[in-house]
């Protein structure tokens, strides 16, 4: 369902993606992993549109989405929850989450100014997938707090969350579980498996490797903006060049 | 009022192979104030409470409805003018708060869109096209010109956008000195005006009730824009335009989009200005016009509705006082100019250092704090 083809990005000269391919099922969950600085956001960012690659190809299903920007991309069901969290400011947490239905509603300046029947009713369908996504990840309690005065777990659910809203095809989840204390964590675990088994296809990077190698279906392993391996988790914690790059520079 | 603006949407950011451990390194990725505007607060849009307390939500606003169409039925003529001057300022005001206090965006040159509105009515008036299609192309040809101009131009951020905005004023007053359409350095004079059929416009009462009728459909559709999806959007990308555009909101339209409707509240504003003065020249749109506007929006508080109203007012009025002040016998000559420059300083210092949220949300917070009866 998500292809990447030889996709490359670099930064002044020095590659942070090259040459990158991978092909991820529809309904996988596909862990990424590398030490510091293998280029697994960046990745990230070039299958969201939020950076443009320097070459190669991505597609989405049938789609061709490269050349796409991101708020397009979005539209068609790629949604991020990114590393570190980004809220906005100066709004509820629930309205922080429902910024991530903008892309499934249409009600415009047009509508809102006049109070339009589209406009009610998109409102009212925000509304319900906000709530809905924020019961999901156990935050409806905080719906109506300030969300930039949310503790960093939350923040970082509030952002699962805003993503979740959108309704995505493909969600790609950048660490979320760093700085989640282990309840959290274990509940960021279920929710991830509650997902798979509801059929969506999800990109998991993460750091903790016990906590990918529990929830990926297959893994692929970067280094220095290059795939060094890719399969079952397995397979590759048994794979020499993993353990060096990655499990060795890891500890 | 702004500092610079940050790299929050260059993707990763940079940090070499020895860099920092992750957990530090990725916290701050959107960092905090800095870049933006003051945040937005949060709009006055709470799920709404019994009727009893919903009617005392409503009460202040249709006290100070009341009032403002009481005043021109006891204000003098003098004291109108100011009325109306204060008004068209507040609908300018409005629009500065939407585009700077929502949606992050400062303009520096919101007069200028104030002067194509007032040339818009003004051009079409002498040429003796009926008031109501000058009225209404006011804020429609402000708002085309902003379309025009904020392709390239929003593309900048923070004092940039600021500084490039200053600069399109600059252009927009000298063009209109230049050009024989606009009148060049004498302007536009006896513009006929404001009237509908056979009526005419011609007391002050009457265009005091234009522009506040104008004041009061623009705070409307700004907060109706506000707490709806498309307000969203705008307070979202204020802080993170990443994270807005990854969930869906095609930033670079909305950013035009807010600009245009902010500009076609100053067209409007500037079309009614024309028809109320009869009189459109480079010199009615001073640059100073431009910063006056952010002064009140900043001074009422930003990201509210009711503020660029209350901040509006508050500058208007001081700067009359002062007026009165330096024109009082004794005093020299250069003393008005010299006090209401001086006033802005000072006003917008004093502010930003003891209620930086603005006149308006302290007045809230303290009306709010005050013990129940
Ligand atoms: N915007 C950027 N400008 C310059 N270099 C960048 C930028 N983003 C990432 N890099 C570089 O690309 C490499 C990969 O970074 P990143 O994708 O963040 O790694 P990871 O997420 O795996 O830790 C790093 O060496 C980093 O310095
Ligand atoms: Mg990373």
């Amino acid at each position: 369902m998500l292809s990447v083809k030889g996709v490359s990005r670099s930064f002044g000269g020095v590659y942070a993606v090259r040459e990158v391919s991978l092909d991820i099922a529809e309904g996988e969950v596909r862990g990424v992993i590398g030490p510091n600085g293998a280029g697994k956001s960046t990745l990230f960012s070039l299958i969201t549109g939020h950076l443009a690659a320097d070459g190669g190809a991505i597609s989405l299903g049938s789609e061709r989405i490269e050349r796409l920007p991101a708020h397009r991309r979005a539209r068609l069901g790629v949604s991020i929850a990114f590393q570190g969290a980004r809220v906005f400011r100066g709004m509820t947490v629930r309205e922080n989450v429902m910024v991530g239905a903008h892309g499934r509603t249409r009600a415009g300046f047009a509508a809102a100014a006049l109070r339009l029947p589209r406009h009610r009713r998109d409102e009212r369908e925000i509304a319900r997938r906000a709530d809905e996504a924020l019961e999901r990840v156990g935050l409806t309690e905080w719906a109506g707090r300030e969300a930039g005065l949310l503790p960093l777990g939350q923040q970082r659910s509030m952002q699962v969350a805003r993503a979740l809203c959108a309704g995505p095809r493909l969600l790609l989840l950048d660490e979320p579980a760093s700085g989640l204390r282990a309840a959290e964590r274990e509940a960021l675990a279920t929710l991830i498996e509650e997902l798979r088994a509801g059929g969506l296809t999800i990109m998991l990077v993460e750091h903790d490797v016990a906590f990918v190698t529990r929830l990926a279906d297959r893994i692929t392993v970067l280094n220095l903006g290059e795939v060094i391996t890719e399969g079952t988790p397995a397979e590759v914690r048994a794979d020499p060049l993993v353990v060096s790059a990655y499990l060795g520079a890891a500890s | 009022m702004t500092s610079p603006p940050t790299g929050e949407d260059a993707g990763p950011r940079p940090h070499g192979p020895g860099g920092p451990p992750a957990a530090a390194r990725d916290l701050p990725h959107d960092p905090p104030g800095g870049a933006r505007v003051t945040p937005p607060s949060t709009p006055q849009d709470a799920p709404a409470p019994g009727p009893a307390r919903r009617a005392a939500r409503l009460l202040p606003g249709l006290v100070v409805g009341a009032v403002t169409l009481a005043l021109p039925a006891v204000l003098d003529d003098s004291a109108l003018t100011v009325y109306i001057f204060l008004g068209l300022a507040a609908m300018v005001t409005v629009g500065v708060s939407l585009l700077m206090g929502y949606a992050g965006q400062v303009s520096l040159g919101q007069g200028a869109f104030y002067a194509v509105g007032g040339y818009t009515a003004g051009i079409l008036a002498v040429r003796g096209g009926p008031p109501i299609a000058g009225l209404l192309a006011a804020p429609v040809v402000a708002a085309a010109f902003a379309v025009v101009v904020g392709v390239p131009l929003l593309r900048l951020r923070g004092h940039h956008l600021a500084f490039a905005t200053l600069a399109m004023q600059l252009i927009v007053l000298s063009l209109a000195g230049r050009l024989a359409i606009t009148g060049g350095d004498i302007g536009l004079q006896a513009i006929p005006p404001f009237g509908w059929g056979s009526f005419e416009l011609t007391g002050a009462v009457g265009y005091a009730y234009l522009t506040w009728g104008g004041v009061a459909l623009v705070m409307l559709v700004t907060r109706n824009v506000i707490v709806s999806r498309p307000g969203r959007a705008l307070r979202a990308l204020a802080t993170s335009e990443t994270a807005a555009a990854s969930s869906g909101v095609p930033v670079g339209r909305y950013k035009l989009v807010v600009f245009a409707l902010s500009a076609a509240f100053a067209g409007l504003a500037g079309g009614i200005y024309a028809y109320y003065t009869g009189y459109v020249a480079p010199s009615s749109f001073p640059v100073l016009l431009s910063i006056e506007y952010i002064v009140m929006a900043v001074v009422g508080g930003l990201g509210t509705v009711w503020g660029a109203v209350v901040g509006a007012a508050a500058i208007t009025l001081l700067v009359q006082a002062l007026n009165l002040i330096g024109t009082a016998p004794g005093m020299p000559s250069y003393a008005p100019s010299v006090l209401s420059y001086a006033v802005y300083a000072v006003v917008l210092i004093t502010v930003v250092l003891f209620l930086p949220r603005g006149l308006f949300p302290a007045a809230v917070a303290r009306l709010r704090r005050a013990p129940r009866p």
